[in-house]
């Protein structure tokens, strides 16, 4: 991954995490050179867990979330909307929590499910499940 | 007093322990009607209807899980066409 001297932070997909720069740098840019080799190639899970889901997940609960809360095809969901916003009360985001379970195959504790208000955060916490499933 | 965060907690065993049928129509009835139960409930003040309703619901969960042993002791020989993917 030739990704050394760009900005963004690409473990994985680089072409993707160009669009993600603002909310993922988390971290200071200052210590991505230093630990950047050591953890591609140990592939650190605790720092992987920190990244942007990709994009098709992202999708894929908006999907979701467009059916739970039968929202018009024209409404825009970005990653960013919030399920408040977007006219779920907590019975909906329960819902919508339990589709995302059944969809990704994955089991969200009570603690994480009542953390999750956005779409991108639901997102994240599916990629973190993800991840750790093979891992156990 | 019960508060929303357990009222949450519920509906989501009661959904978690409906989803575990292996018939599909006692499943998705299952998750239907919690969710009617507790959308219809929704908009609760009074105290004591609220606990009323929390205790019932917990009730509903004891019920659940005894059944689901039950079912899951029976389990049906065939796919539901429900479930069936379209061809």
């Amino acid at each position: 991954m030739a990704s050394l001297s760009t900005s963004s932070l690409s473990f994985k997909a680089p072409s993707v995490q160009s669009t993600r720069t603002s909310q993922v740098l988390r971290k200071p840019l200052s210590f991505q050179p230093i630990s950047f080799g050591r953890f591609q190639s140990s592939k650190n899970l605790r720092l992987q867990i920190s990244c942007a889901a990709k994009p098709e997940t992202v999708q894929k609960v908006s999907d979701i979330v467009r059916e739970q809360l039968a929202l018009s095809a024209d409404t825009a969901l970005t990653a960013e909307s919030k399920f408040s916003a977007l006219g779920a009360d907590s019975l909906d985001t329960v819902e919508i929590v339990m589709a995302l379970e059944e969809k990704f195959n994955i089991s969200v504790e009570e603690a994480d499910a009542q953390n999750i208000t956005t779409i991108q955060e639901a997102a994240d916490l599916i990629e973190d499940l993800a991840q750790k499933k093979p891992a156990a | 007093m019960v508060d929303k965060g357990q009222v949450i907690s519920l509906c989501r065993f009661l959904l978690r322990a409906g989803r575990q049928y292996p018939d599909y129509n006692i499943r998705e009835y299952a998750k239907r009607r919690t969710l009617d139960g507790f959308r219809v409930n929704k908009n609760l003040t009074d105290h004591s209807k609220v606990e009323g309703a929390y205790a019932e619901g917990k009730k509903q969960l004891e019920v659940v899980e005894r059944v689901v042993k039950v079912y899951l002791a029976y389990p049906p020989k065939t796919k539901n066409i429900m479930e069936l993917k379209l061809q």
